[in-house]
């Protein structure tokens, strides 16, 4: 067992655990999109950084890829830590308004507006699919290709892959795909959707006829808070 | 040859390669590097080796061919031994007279290097002061190895430390040795390097690999190339030396297939290494086996970090992953693996063979050892400089790298590429070891040290290496990826000119939170060159965003066309230039005065910022010589017959306004007011209108009658002039307002000079530059005589000499000037006509005394200066020589050492704010502390151009409507972009390309002395034609389009 701090707390887990698998044990809520139990730790997302404290002077590491080390000292909610995961909350929405998980993480970290050029994009290049499909379906039929902002998924050549049974488990998952608003997109609006309809569609006999398959709607909520 | 089997055969090869080529005596080392091959070496180096050849001289000279010695800039350049003579830039046709030279034991005087400031040239190598200023541990090997030939490392000591570690030091020591001599990872970082040699060598028994990062991807930095192209064995050997140390039996070089020569130069390294038992089993037979293999790399910057370069090693994707686990403990195929830089390596050899405690004597307590830099960018010695760490910015810039090239003034440096920070000027004593420069801001880096000058944008800056960082992000992580592309994004839209000032504060943020968050080197330091341009150049994002100006002429959307950006009233010069090509003068006429109204007097004594700027210029060749063609055409126009747009708003007409100042501020103002419907009055102390047009610049610059003319075009019905009225005299800014004036505009100008300061200065014979020139241009008095000088290097003290000379009774003329000629404020035109006309120049000298006889000037002491440091200004400054005073006899002094607007007499009379002599005004607004009162030109800004006080006067005309109209008096800029389209004329193609620029017609100096008529011409009408035909109409990208979408409305009827 490592004996460490996290929060203050001292606490014990078994060697060989990640910062993220021990604060999830001990019930310190992390946010993370590239996590995921079942597959490799991958740290693209960087929303479940920590604040750890090295020798000399603390720094953030991603919680789900660092290993916990005797008598370190992490700080899973930290200024620092916040307002990182604030503004990287930010960049997802300027990229991927649509995605539900995307806006209830924002609202849970209070991110309502975001400053950058609204993008429409599907994916956030978690790579969780890219791992489902190679680590859990031994298929290997997509992967990454292109570097930087032309990375993408997909196969080479865009040829249909060979290994790829059709399986769905790519989808099913995404947290982008998943639950994607389709509404109306003003810009800078957190999903573009129903929310910054004025007043809010719920409450317009006008909408009555909408069937909102995002039940409950949080997008709403976020405005009302 | 057979393989060495133990280390006494080595010795024994050394001892007979040495004799073997101390026997040669004389030779001739080629620079071959890739910089010096790309200007002509192979050629140069064929051409050699054919000449000793044809002469029979193989046996006497030999020709070596080596890498890269570093001084880029002369190349191709030799160096012949054993005087080490170094010839640059050296052509096939030289090769014959360098031989002969050798051969007789003489130089070749004209190839020899020259000092760009001096003159001097420096025979050997030795003394010139780009190499004499380095400490060429690593570098200085390069000249004497040609990289392909085993034997020459061998004489240069080489594989002696290998021999050594072999022998006499456990791996253990090895390791010791190199945690006493404090060497520090080169590659940026500054990681101990025993540290991380000790990590890997306590991971245990089994594979273990070394690896070398020759990955060097940063733009501008080329130092690892240049020492793998060099001295690749040096680089073996360190790898060598490593593996034994920490158990590994295996190497691989990661090299970029970029660096063809590098991998080829390495790879006939290992070839021989391993066949003479260097490398390979059983290494000079004590049993330990290394090898090293090359891994090419594709070329992806983001490699160069460690964990992507081992993925790439093991043939995967080369993307970076988490550390921990860190390569000493997890690295290729899983086994330990120690990563260091070419540099570093290549030091490993120095410090066994020298020793720990020798190595640590050079640079700081901290970083020792010397550094190589390579210094590109604005800057004249490009090249690779090699330094002890702890060597200063200032240092590097401007005693090895030389200053700026074309008298530009350096204005920050970006250290470690793209991953690095910028370090403005102000910051050049900073001196460069790993922590002082990460403490700033920026990191060591590999080295690369990108100079700018003031025409460098810092915001271009960092969008290039946003550009360059968001394409080479791998993407993995998302704040790298999406954070990259953001900012880069952000940076677009400010250079554009679309940006907030709530972008910058953004821009911050989000690049902490890249630095912070992102997963490897890439992203941490990615942030690195907005956020040190930011806290170093706020002020220049913010000239972008709020003033939509881009003072370095870079950021095309808000530059336009440059020769009008530059332009303070922003003359369209390219369209005047057009339409003279196309031959409309009466048009060009129109365009020149609408945004200027004093286009004859610009025509003569403008100092033409609009050419400065021109791209022509820019891009190697002469300027467009735009105020020639201004004078051409305003020559051909009577100033009377135009008529300007008058925009009389009802509310405005016969609104009294006042202006205190009849020069070319004052004058503008007016000329504005009036055409708004305003009622102006004129208030002028002299006797005349002109301010400084009339009493500083000679006729001979500005004729007389063409300057009335022009002035007497402006004043209109509407403007009332007052001559003889002095402020504070005949009345006061109070009685003023009080008279009924609803504004106020101060264009006073700057008509009081500084004194000298030293005693005597009353007495006959010295006089203020102003006064004299006064006295001569309005009262027509010569109080010049005998032997005159004349102190200071403006323009006022040109124009003294220039009226002295012409002055009866006047025997010699002298300027005193206590800089060099380069730093002269005065337009070099000027310098160049009193030359000509034979007034002498003594510079680098200061005036410490005065004898005076009989209340009359007899002579002056002067001490000579040398230039010192760089001061605030840009400049270097004079620091006075001890015991180099000297009598100059003279009979007449005037002191032209500059002019303020205010001083203490003045003050008092003024009533508003000062400061160092100058009206306090909000430079936007030209508003003074007094609501009502406005001030511009000279007054405001101390003495300054004529172009820039009629800026200032347009500027007031409209501050003023806006003031008395209530409205906001700071409006929004925008950026001045050509609109107007004007159709190119055909040109044959490569004509315009070859002309020269064309030279103004001037009076021949013999006769021009005894004249006081104009010196410079007008343009024939051929000349002007072909000169505005060399144009290259920056403006077209602007309105070329707009052209076409009128066209294209046209034909269809509006519905475009």
């Amino acid at each position: 067992m490592i004996t460490f701090t996290m929060n203050g707390a001292a606490l014990q887990v078994e060697r060989g655990s990640t910062l993220l698998e021990a604060a999830q044990f001990y019930g310190f809520p992390i946010p993370t999109l590239c996590h995921m139990e079942g597959l490799s730790p991958y740290g693209a997302c960087r929303l479940c950084v920590v604040e750890i404290d090295a020798k000399t002077r603390s720094r953030l590491v991603s919680s789900c890829t660092y290993p916990v080390q005797e008598g370190l000292v992490v700080r899973t909610a930290s200024v620092r830590v916040v307002r990182t995961r604030r503004m990287i909350l930010e960049l997802l929405l300027a990229s991927c308004p649509q995605s539900k998980t995307i806006q209830d993480l924002a609202a849970a970290y209070d991110v309502r507006h975001q400053r950058f050029r609204q993008e429409y994009e599907d994916c956030i290049l978690c790579g969780r699919c890219v791992r489902v499909c190679e680590q859990q379906m031994m298929a290997k039929a997509i992967g990454f290709r292109g570097r930087g902002e032309n990375r993408g998924i997909g196969t080479p050549f865009d040829v249909q892959s060979d290994t790829c049974r059709l399986c769905g488990a790519c989808m099913y998952v995404c947290p982008a795909c998943e639950l994607r608003c389709s509404y109306a997109e003003p810009e800078k609006a957190i999903c573009g959707g129903c929310a910054n309809l004025s007043p809010q569609c719920v409450n317009v006999d006008k909408f009555d006829d909408i069937m909102c398959y995002m039940n409950p709607c949080v997008a709403c909520e976020i405005v009302q808070r | 040859m057979p393989r060495l089997r133990t280390t006494s055969e080595l010795e024994a090869l050394r001892r007979r390669i040495r004799g073997r080529l101390k026997r040669r005596g004389s030779g001739i080392a080629i620079c071959a590097g890739t910089a010096c091959q790309a200007s002509g070496a192979n050629h140069v180096q064929r051409v050699i080796k054919r000449d000793l050849m044809e002469r029979n001289l193989v046996e006497r000279i030999g020709l070596r061919i080596t890498g890269c010695q570093g001084f880029c800039e002369m190349g191709p350049f030799v160096v012949t031994e054993p005087d080490t003579v170094f010839y640059s830039k050296v052509g096939d046709g030289d090769v014959p007279r360098i031989i002969d030279a050798m051969i007789s034991g003489t130089h070749v005087d004209d190839l020899l290097y020259q000092d760009p400031a001096t003159g001097e040239r420096s025979y050997r190598l030795e003394d010139i002061p780009f190499f004499a200023k380095q400490q060429r541990t690593l570098l200085g090997k390069n000249q004497h190895i040609d990289p392909i030939r085993l034997f020459h490392y061998l004489a240069e000591g080489g594989y002696e430390s290998l021999a050594k570690a072999l022998t006499a030091y456990t791996p253990e020591e090895i390791i010791d040795e190199i945690r006493r001599s404090g060497l520090r990872g080169r590659g940026g970082a500054g990681f101990p390097t025993a540290e991380k040699w000790e990590m890997t060598r306590r991971q245990g028994g089994g594979q273990k690999y070394v690896v070398c990062n020759a990955d060097e991807g940063d733009p501008g930095a080329y130092m690892d190339r240049s020492i793998l192209e060099g001295n690749p064995h040096s680089v073996i050997e360190g790898m060598a030396i490593g593996g034994l140390a920490i158990g590994a039996t295996e190497g691989f070089v990661f090299v970029r297939h970029e660096y063809p020569l590098a991998i080829k130069h390495l790879l006939i390294a290992l070839r021989l290494a391993r066949e003479y038992g260097l490398l390979g089993e059983n290494i000079l037979g004590t049993g330990v086996d290394f090898d090293v293999n090359i891994v090419k790399s594709a070329g992806a910057f983001v490699c160069g970090e460690e964990t992507a370069l081992i993925k790439s090693i093991e043939g995967l994707v080369g993307e970076p992953s988490q550390r921990p686990p860190f390569p000493s403990e997890r690295g290729i195929s899983g086994k330990p693996t120690c990563i260091n830089n070419v540099e570093t390596w290549a030091n490993v050899p120095i410090i066994i063979a020298g020793g720990a405690e020798e190595f640590a004597r050079v640079g700081t307590s901290t970083s020792t050892g010397t550094k190589v830099f390579s210094v590109v960018g604005k800057i004249r010695n490009t090249g690779l400089v090699e330094v002890p760490m702890g060597t200063s910015i200032r240092e590097i810039v401007y005693d090895i790298g030389g200053g700026p090239p074309h008298g530009g003034r350096i204005k920050a440096v970006q250290i470690g590429g793209p991953s690095g920070g910028c370090i403005p000027h102000w910051h050049f004593d900073l001196p460069i070891d790993y922590d002082s420069l990460t403490d700033a801001g920026a990191m060591m880096g590999s080295g690369g040290m990108i100079v700018m000058d003031d025409s460098t944008c810092v915001v271009d800056v960092a969008k290039y290496f946003m550009s360059f960082l968001k394409d080479e992000s791998c993407g993995k992580c998302f704040t790298c990826r999406k954070g990259t592309q953001r900012m880069w994004e952000i940076l677009d839209e400010i250079s554009e000119g679309k940006g907030t000032l709530e972008h910058l504060d953004l821009l911050e943020e989000l690049g902490q939170t890249v630095a912070d968050s992102s997963m490897c080197g890439l992203g941490q330091s990615a942030a690195n060159p907005v956020l040190s341009t930011l806290r170093h150049f706020r002020d220049e994002y913010q000239r972008h965003i709020v003033d939509k100006r881009c003072d370095a002429y870079v950021c095309a959307s808000l530059t336009g066309a440059p020769c009008q950006a530059a332009c303070p009233v922003g003359t369209e010069a390219w369209r005047y230039a057009a339409l003279i090509a196309r031959g409309d003068y009466g048009e060009a006429y129109r365009v020149i005065r609408e945004a200027n109204p004093f286009p004859s007097v610009c025509a003569r004594v403008c100092d033409h910022r609009c050419e400065e700027h021109c791209r022509l210029g820019a891009t190697g060749r002469d300027p467009l010589a735009l105020r020639a063609l201004k004078r051409f055409v305003t020559d051909r126009v009577d100033p009377s017959t135009y008529e300007p747009q008058r925009q009389f708003d009802p509310d405005a007409v016969g609104k009294p306004v006042a202006v205190v100042g009849a020069g070319p501020a004052g004058l503008a103002a007016a000329h504005g007011l009036s055409l708004k419907g305003y009622a102006t009055t004129i208030f002028e102390a002299e006797d005349r209108p002109g301010g400084m047009l009339v009493s500083g610049i000679p006729a001979f610059r500005l004729p007389r009658d063409v300057l009335e003319k022009e002035i007497n075009a402006l004043i209109d019905d509407n403007i009332t002039l007052r001559c003889g009225s002095v402020l504070g005299q005949d009345f006061t800014i109070e009685s003023l307002l009080a008279d009924g004036y609803d504004a106020v505009f101060l264009a006073l100008g700057a008509h009081r000079c500084r004194r000298l300061g030293i005693d005597g200065e009353d007495c006959a014979g010295v006089y203020p530059s102003i006064e004299f020139l006064k006295a001569w241009n309005l009262r027509g008095e010569s109080l010049a005589g005998g032997r005159v000088g004349v102190v200071g290097g403006g323009n006022s003290a040109l124009d003294a000499a220039r009226v002295a000379l012409r002055q009866p009774g006047v025997n010699e003329v002298t300027v005193f000037y206590r800089r060099t000629r380069q730093e002269m404020p005065a337009f070099d035109e000027e310098i160049e006509g009193a030359i000509e006309e034979g007034v002498k120049l003594e510079l680098l000298v200061s005036p410490v005394s005065l004898h005076v006889s009989e209340g009359r000037l007899t002579g002056v002491e002067f001490i000579s200066n040398e230039l010192g440091e760089v001061d605030a200004s840009g400049r270097r400054q004079p620091v006075a020589k001890p015991g180099s005073k000297h009598r100059v006899p003279l009979d007449t002094l005037v002191v032209a050492i500059g002019e303020v607007a205010i001083d203490d007499a003045t003050k008092d009379a003024v009533g508003i704010e000062t400061r160092g002599g100058a009206v306090v005004v909000d430079k936007r607004t030209l508003a003074t502390d007094r609501p009502g009162v406005f001030a511009g030109g000279d007054v405001a800004t101390g003495p300054n151009t004529v172009i820039d006080a009629i800026a200032a006067g347009k500027r007031a005309a409209e501050v003023i409507d806006r003031y008395l109209r209530n409205q906001e008096l700071r409006q929004p800029a925008e950026p001045r972009l050509p609109t107007a389209y004007v159709e190119p004329t055909e040109i044959q193609m490569g004509d315009q390309y070859e002309a020269p620029r064309v030279k103004v017609p001037t009076m021949s100096h013999s006769v021009r002395v005894h004249s006081y008529d104009e010196i410079e011409s007008s343009l024939t009408q051929q000349e002007a034609v072909e000169e505005a035909s060399r144009c290259l109409r920056c403006d077209l990208e602007f309105t070329r389009c707009s052209a076409k979408v009128d066209a294209l409305r046209k034909t269809s009827g509006g519905r475009a």
